[in-house]
């Protein structure tokens, strides 16, 4: 290489490692010490990367975490730090967006409270091990029956859990508690298609039964995104919903209507029973059961049921009948009933008559079955509860699932764990089933991890998400989850895997790999993958084909005059399922629609709250069969007053400084009732009773501050849809 | 500042923002929020606190609304232009959020009052919060109509980031410490790294080269940065943010609109104060 040759940074490199040279010898370090040992003292970033500048940020792609939708993120790294995160515009989940639970991916990943060692319990306490002694602890111990119990799960970790599943003749158990388990099974049955497209963008008209598509349900920030061009002109979709406590999604309604929980099926067969009557629509290809379920549901019987009026219900069918594409939604509230596959299916087939079938309701893709989701469920918890009674299990493994703080106590599952001769929690947070565990495994953060993911929901482009560490791991003593299971692969020897020193090289060797008949974008997959963050691949969906399926009248359950009323147990776009109660950002962003901080409520409807004579801040006991919980009470009129909700999140007993202690949790004093056809657990189906107490002395409900009322100013000025239209619209 | 001056400059002020007057701006940073598409989600309030180093008081604290969230989202209940509420069980038409933050008036009733000049306007037509002049009376916060100012009550470093929290402290801008007036700056530091960047380039900023992290991370779009300045300026390229404007008639230097075509759905809140905001909402939307 001629001098002349010599880059400028090569230069420099040379007068750097002379420089460092120099203040070493300047300063009193002994001098044993080299250069090299001492480079880290001196100065760090001597020899920084080439495309490191300090100051300059540099953007890395990656998958968030946060939730099972799979959205894609950008980091922004700087001098070695991931300092903010941002949606990644090439990911067709959600095309640059990002919900707050996935801005707060930085406070899981920089949380206080992480675990940074392994554990190991000895004499009761969990104790600090290596990973040596815990990896050979494990090879001890798991020999026997076990089992796996973890969140959804998808791409290249799902093969390797499969492989090691495989090899230890294991079970696993995916456990979600948010999700859309019956609305999946009946898409299957009734449409061919679990998971089918959602066209939000095309409709004119969502009518939509407590799916919180907005918030909670499936894949939000992509409904989101789609949901913005449902409202746009020229043609401003309508929006319905209809559930018994106000999601998300219900509170940007044009029409709310509140509901009896439990009733929805019989609301939407009562819509059908007037789309024939009114306006002659055929059910002559349905089955029998089906067409005396729509014949015996007529608007007087339907509104002595549900609650709602014969005008509204009218409405509501007048619309779907008269106003373009429609969609019919089914969301938690209608699954969470013994009867919730019935009430589901029964709004499913206000899509089939409606001819939604191949308009707003399309075939998806569907990634290759050995990266395509494990999605979890309440069913997988129950069975991995029975199995735990059964004293079927030696071994159990826990990871990305907390099913300790999900399990209902009527599910009894503490005490059928103990059962469990060992257990292993691969973790970052010492949460409640964590602690109950007889050797932990801290794993790093997902912002320090290797992974691929595919999102649960597709929108008809299969992608399948990258996610790199966007930084150094924070603790060394941590390893990511693909690094743990290629470590336990190879202590069961599964030859496939023996090659692989780590899983960096398992995941790039795979994606390297890819037939390009399935990787899209073909040349060097690998280095593409990295930089867009996610690999597009080609995938064919074929049609879906309705089919009516039959409907057995529902036994609803009469009501019980010692529980009065029904807990709605709501999910809210935040702290999720609770996995999210340990960062401060969201604990501090006031919920949505109670704007309520820091803590747990109940909402109730005025005249139940003056039923019991409680006002806003007042405390009560709300009681089932299974347990009670207190709660502050915030009084609205987004709830039916035959109910009562509660959200999701708080009622933490572990799960570090921000979650312990702070709030309740609904899910523990849930009955434990199931959907009879999925075997689902019924999360809506419990009955409670009310009574007010005194709360503990000093403990507010604390609100963002400010108005509920505009009190008459133009705050937030509201015009009428034919203002739209004439304005923006083709009117 | 003599008292004279601020008498001074005062009038002179109020009169040329009623004369229309722009002087010698750089840009007008200003927003665009459409409430027919927003959901009231919070991700923009969140991605503020990721971007803009915002502390986390604690529940004590928030109960004193010592909160210091720089961009809220309101909720509220009552639809006075439907006007129907008051008789109606159920809240039938859902919920009214309005995303809030400082709202970078024109007139600034906060400028004013600051006894040091800690709050003043920038050629960039900013109200720009000078830390560390700022001697913690409180008065600009007293005079803003939208309560948008936050005060450190308390040095929250330790509290709101213990270790490895401070980690992800954004290194562009500081830590507010006690006794600091602070609030939205509309993401000053990526306008300043954005200009630097085109400055290092020579040649212009370009509409949409850069976005406030609120925008940017918005799930349904439904918040629309830029510069106003070319609404002003003949013969500059207009930005989308100004085309908004101008559809939607809202004109800047006006205590009340005069529309041509009353349909169309921008407003400012509050502009009857003669505040001047800088950020323009379009009317949600409701089919009743």
């Amino acid at each position: 290489m001629a001098l002349d040759k010599i880059k400028r940074r090569d230069f420099l490199k040379i007068m750097g490692w002379g420089g460092a040279g120099a203040t070493l010898a300047g300063c009193d370090m002994p001098t044993t010490v080299t250069l090299e040992e001492g480079k880290e003292e001196v100065v760090s970033y001597l020899v920084p990367e080439e495309y490191v500048i300090p100051g300059i940020g540099v953007w890395y792609a990656s998958t968030c975490q946060q939730c099972a939708a799979g959205c894609g993120v950008h980091g922004r790294v700087r001098e070695g730090r991931v300092l903010k995160l941002e949606g990644n515009p090439e990911s067709a989940v959600n095309s640059g967006a990002l919900c707050q639970m996935g801005q707060s991916a930085l406070q899981t990943h920089y949380n206080p409270d992480r675990i940074q060692q392994p554990l190991l319990r000895s004499g009761g306490a969990l104790k600090k091990v290596s990973w040596d002694e815990a990896l050979a602890q494990l090879q001890q111990k798991a020999g026997g029956r076990s089992a796996w119990v973890t969140g959804t799960i998808s791409g290249h970790q799902a093969v390797l859990l499969d492989a090691y599943v495989k090899a230890t003749q294991a079970r696993h158990y995916p456990v979600e508690v948010v999700g859309s388990p019956v609305w999946n099974r009946v898409c299957q049955d009734m449409l061919g298609d679990a998971n089918p497209r959602l066209r939000i963008d095309e409709a004119d008209l969502i009518v939509s039964f407590g799916a919180d598509f907005l918030g909670t349900w499936n894949s939000p920030v992509h409904f989101s995104r789609q949901y913005a061009r449902f409202r746009q002109g020229p043609k401003r979709g309508m929006l319905i919903q209809i559930e018994p406590a106000m999601t998300l999604t219900g509170a940007n309604a044009d029409l709310w209507l509140a509901i009896r929980p439990g009733t929805e099926g019989v609301f939407a067969l009562g819509v059908a029973n007037v789309l024939v009557d009114r306006y002659q629509t055929s059910i002559a290809g349905l089955p029998a059961d089906a067409q005396k379920a729509i014949r015996l549901y007529t608007p007087d019987h339907v509104k002595d049921i549900t609650g709602v009026s014969v005008d509204q219900l009218m409405k509501v069918a007048e619309l779907l009948k008269k106003r373009g594409n429609s969609l019919v939604l089914a969301g938690s509230t209608a699954e969470g009933h013994s009867y919730g596959y019935q009430s589901v299916a029964s709004i499913m087939l206000l899509n089939i008559l409606l001819g939604n079938v191949g308009k707003t309701l399309q075939a998806n893709v569907h990634a290759p079955a050995q990266l395509a989701p494990r999605v979890g469920n309440t069913a997988n918890l129950v069975a991995f509860a029975e199995a735990a009674a059964a004293g079927n299990i030696d071994v159990a493994f826990f990871y990305g699932s907390n099913p300790l703080y999900l399990a209902p106590q009527s599910l009894g599952l503490k005490g059928k764990l103990d059962k469990v001769g060992f257990k292993v929690a691969l973790s970052s947070f010492m949460d409640e089933t964590t602690a109950q565990a007889d050797l932990v495994l801290p794993l790093a953060s997902a912002l320090e991890d290797w992974g691929s993911h595919v999102g649960a929901y597709q929108n008809g482009e299969l992608q399948v998400s990258i996610q790199q560490p966007l930084m150094e791991k924070l603790y060394p003593e941590t390893r990511g989850f693909g690094d743990v299971m290629l470590g336990l692969l190879k202590q069961r020897q599964v030859r496939e895997f023996a090659l692989y020193e780590d899983y960096y090289a398992y995941l790039r060797n795979a994606v390297a790999a890819m037939p390009a008949a399935l990787n899209k974008a073909g040349g060097n997959a690998w280095n593409n993958a990295l930089q867009h963050g996610v690999v597009a691949l080609n995938a064919g969906s074929g049609a879906l084909r309705p089919r009516a399926v039959s409907l057995p009248q529902p036994e609803m359950a009469a009501g019980d005059d010692g529980y009065p009323y029904h807990l709605v147990p709501s999910a809210r776009l935040g702290l999720w399922d609770g996995r999210h109660a340990n960062i401060p950002w969201l604990q501090e962003a006031p919920d949505q629609i109670t704007k309520v901080v820091w803590d747990s409520w109940v909402e109730l409807h005025p005249t139940t709250a003056a039923k019991l004579g409680v006002a806003r801040g007042d405390t009560v006991k709300i009681a089932s069969k299974a347990g009670a919980i207190e709660a502050k009470v915030y009084v609205y009129k987004g709830i039916h007053p035959d109910a009562i909700g509660v959200p999701l999140g708080q009622g933490h007993d572990e799960y570090g400084r921000y979650a312990k202690g702070r709030g309740v949790n609904p899910l523990s004093i849930l009955n434990d009732t199931k959907d009879q056809t999925t075997g689902e657990l019924a999360l809506h189906a419990t009955r409670v009773q009310l009574s007010r107490t005194a709360g503990k002395p000093g403990d507010k409900l604390v609100l963002m501050g400010g108005s509920e009322s505009q009190l008459g100013r133009k705050m937030v000025a509201t015009v009428k849809a034919e203002v739209f239209a004439r304005s923006e619209g083709d009117a | 500042m003599s008292l004279q001056n601020i008498l001074q400059d005062w009038s002179k002020y109020r009169k040329g923002n009623e004369e229309g007057g722009f002087h010698d701006y750089e840009h007008l940073w200003g927003l665009a929020i459409d409430l027919n598409k927003c959901i009231g989600c919070n991700a923009c309030s969140v991605a503020c606190y990721a971007e803009n180093n915002l502390a986390v008081v604690g529940k004590d604290k928030f109960a004193k609304h010592q909160e210091m969230h720089w961009l809220r989202v309101e909720r509220y209940w009552d639809e006075p232009d439907l006007g129907e509420q008051a008789v109606s069980d159920y809240q039938s038409h859902g919920a009214s959020f309005l995303p809030m933050m400082c709202q970078q008036c024109m007139a600034a009733t906060c400028e004013p009052v600051c006894p040091v000049a800690a709050t003043y306007h920038t050629p960039d037509g900013l109200n720009a919060q000078v830390y560390n002049r700022c001697i913690g009376s409180r008065y600009c916060s007293n005079n803003c109509p939208y309560r948008l100012r936050y005060f450190n009550f308390y040095s929250y470093y330790e509290d709101s980031w213990p270790a490895p929290l401070n980690m992800q402290l954004n290194p562009d801008l500081t830590v507010r410490d006690k006794g600091v007036m602070e609030k939205c700056t509309f993401c000053v530091q990526r306008i300043r790294a954005a200009k630097d960047v085109a400055k290092h380039e020579h040649r212009e900023l370009q509409d949409g080269e850069f976005t406030t992290a609120c925008a940017q991370t918005c799930p349904t779009q439904a918040i629309v940065f830029g510069d106003l300045l070319s609404l002003h300026t003949a013969g500059k390229a207009e930005s989308t943010l100004s085309t908004l404007w101008r559809d939607q008639q809202v004109e800047l230097g006006r205590t009340e609109q005069h529309k041509q075509n009353p349909d169309k759905r921008g407003y400012r809140v509050l502009e009857g104060l003669n505040t001047d905001p800088k950020v323009m909402y379009l009317e949600r939307v409701r089919e009743v």
